[in-house]
């Protein structure tokens, strides 16, 4: 019997690989893609110059009014001197350290579902992830826990904008997981209830769901009971939130094989136990990217709340700019920093959901 | 089997009692007077044309399919819309699926764990070592912390025979088992099947692998339209068919 050898491998030809090959297939593969580089290469270079100019080389980083702001290019010295403002709103300074310190524990919480293993993350980092906004909200009124107390009433800037959207995913999870169920149950009342509520949140702009918000849930609460306006709001974005997550999950449950009802079934799982154990894992893990595109919605859509007078990072820059003593015109340099904080967040928490991504997929051969 | 015949076996040991079972997919009338009796410890095959019901019929055993008319009654119990019953049936039936079914976002060892620590409230570590022991008889406890995705298709499958297994049940259900699988992969899964069957478990398998029935079947069952059109030793329904259609049947699964 003749013994089969194997051919050996040989090195791939040298014009099909390297990074010179790399970029003349890239970007001068053809006439036409060629004229594209250079115009956008032209394109940028009139662009860029004068626009690192203008916010790094001539730009006024010190001085505490606008004074100081001598130079052509922006003047961060207002976006500094108000930065307190924008992060903390009005919160009194001598307790702004309970903001941080709910900051540091977001970092923390974040840190650790990154760092631990499954086993943990499961036992710490979820429960965390999933009390932490409570915690804030006890840490921050104070009241409830022996400190001082702080009315709603100064809570603000950014550090606003992050409890309200974080508070209101959480209930919001739960919510829309028992609509998304709903919607596919067989039992007509509460299949239609969920169909009902699902389509009211999600067809209503969130601009009318505010003032509704505002004006309509006060009728719903017993009367003569005042309701404070951030606990409002909450509830308004908690259930426009779970309004589009419920349909984000509709996807997710669409990509479970029925095979995985079939097991559970005949291993004699109960209903709960089956769609907790079985199949909303695969749901969430099915839904990371939907879920974290429908969160960023939320979170930028937190800057609409300015219309209804919460003093969130985008209203406490518009007083900034109508301040008497900054009545420069530096709203090119208030919004910039407003747009690159939402960024900087947003890409994060894209980082984050990519490499949670990364842990939950068991899908891989290794 | 003539009425005297069932009546004589009404006595004994019957595990699992079918009678005149039917079912429909809304106009569609796929099982037809189904009766069948299977003893404790008994293993039968079903076969057949695709379509012929055979899924069905198996999957009505533990009520992953409802039926309209007739009655089953599993070890003792009847199947009825009441939970209880269902949940009792379902303790009882293990069942093993030709796509596996492993749950993908679980380890092999929580796969096996889950149905006992959450179904029978078994301790964790209880239910580690029942597990780890039936990894061992299905040969693959050194895959017991990777995931179902990790593994091949045979050893997905002993996995998923060792989950049903770990729940101590009474009757296994296989619903084509091995046609998932590459051929060099079906005889780990068979061997398995052997030695469950000379254990003396009670067994019900749908399957193509005629060698498999020779092997271990005490009966074979040939179903055709929703029917049992016959029911023999293996010996008689393959050597001595009584109707044409399994004659056919045979002819056509034995020329490839
Ligand atoms: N959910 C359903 N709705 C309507 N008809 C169905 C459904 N499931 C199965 N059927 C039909 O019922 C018949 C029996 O199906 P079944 O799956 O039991 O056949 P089978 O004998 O297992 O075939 P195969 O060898 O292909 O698995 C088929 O004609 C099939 O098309
Ligand atoms: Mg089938």
């Amino acid at each position: 019997m003749k013994e089969f050898k194997p051919l050996p491998d040989q090195p791939a030809p040298n014009d099909t690989v390297g990074p010179i090959h790399w970029v003349k297939d890239n970007f001068f593969s053809s006439a036409a893609n060629t004229i594209a580089t250079l115009l956008i290469l032209a394109l940028l270079a009139t662009v860029i110059p004068p626009l690192v100019d203008w916010l790094l080389i001539s730009a006024n980083w010190s001085g505490t009014t606008q004074d100081a702001c001598t130079k052509d290019g922006a003047c961060w010295v207002f976006v500094i001197a108000w930065s307190k403002q924008f992060f903390y709103g009005s919160y009194p300074t001598e307790e702004l350290w309970r903001i941080n310190l709910c900051v540091l524990m977001l970092i923390g919480v974040i840190a650790s579902s990154q760092l631990l293993n499954k086993d943990w993350r499961n036992k710490f980092s979820i429960p965390a992830f999933l009390l932490l906004p409570f915690v804030c909200i006890l840490i921050l009124d104070g009241s409830w826990i022996g400190l001082e107390y702080v009315s709603t009433d100064y809570w603000g800037g950014f550090a606003l904008n992050v409890l309200l959207a974080a508070a209101s995913i959480i209930v919001a999870f739960p919510l829309s997981f028992v609509w998304a169920l709903g919607r596919r149950s067989e039992m007509p009342f509460i299949k239609s209830v969920s169909i009902l509520l699902i389509e009211f949140f999600r067809g209503v702009p969130v601009l009318a769901l505010f003032f509704m918000g505002s004006v309509m849930l006060p009728l719903f609460f017993p009367e003569g009971t005042n309701v404070d306006k951030l606990v409002r709001v909450w509830i308004v974005l908690t259930l426009f939130m779970a309004g589009y997550m419920a349909e984000v999950f509709r996807g997710g449950f669409q990509a479970v094989p029925t095979g995985q009802y079939e097991a559970a079934d005949s291993l004699g799982l109960s209903y709960w136990q089956k769609t907790l154990l079985i199949i909303l894992p695969q749901v969430i893990k099915v839904s990371m990217p939907n879920i974290l595109a429908t969160f960023v919605m939320l979170f930028k859509n937190t800057t609409f709340l300015l219309i209804i007078g919460i003093f969130e990072v985008l209203s406490t820059t518009q007083t900034a700019l109508t301040n008497s003593n900054w009545l420069g015109g530096h709203s090119t340099e208030g919004y910039l920093f407003v747009a690159i904080v939402f960024w900087i967040c947003c890409y994060s928490m894209s980082r984050i959901s990519a490499s949670i991504e990364r842990k939950l997929d068991t899908s891989h051969k290794n | 089997m003539s009425v005297e015949q069932e009546k004589t076996n009404e006595n004994n040991d019957d595990i699992i009692v079918i009678k005149d079972l039917n079912k429909w997919y809304g106009e569609f009338h796929v099982l037809k007077d189904i009766n069948l009796r299977v003893k404790k410890g008994e293993k039968i095959v079903i076969c057949g044309p695709s379509g012929s019901g055979k899924s069905t019929m198996t999957r009505c055993i533990n009520r992953l399919e409802e039926f309209q008319r007739g009655s089953l009654t599993v070890n003792g119990v009847e199947m009825i819309e009441d939970v209880k019953n269902i949940e009792a049936i379902r303790r009882e039936v293990g069942m093993v699926f030709q796509h596996f079914n492993l749950f993908p976002h679980l380890t092999i060892l929580e796969n096996l764990t889950l149905g006992p620590i959450w179904v029978q409230k078994k301790p964790k570590k209880e239910a580690e070592a029942t597990a780890m022991k039936y990894l061992e008889r299905v040969k693959i406890p050194d895959q017991a912390n990777k995931f179902p995705g990790q593994l091949s298709g045979g050893q997905q499958q002993r996995v998923a025979i060792a989950r049903s297994l770990c729940m101590n049940p009474e009757i296994m259900l296989f619903d084509e088992p091995t046609s998932a699988l590459d051929p060099e992969m079906i005889k780990e899964v068979l061997d398995v099947m052997i030695e469950l069957a000379n254990e003396g478990m009670t067994m019900l398998c749908v399957t193509h692998e005629m060698g498999f029935a020779k092997k271990v079947a005490d009966r074979v069952i040939f179903m055709d339209a929703g029917e049992i059109v016959e029911q023999n030793t293996p010996e008689e329904i393959f050597n001595n068919p009584q109707t044409d259609r399994l004659q056919l049947f045979l002819s056509q699964i034995l020329d490839h």
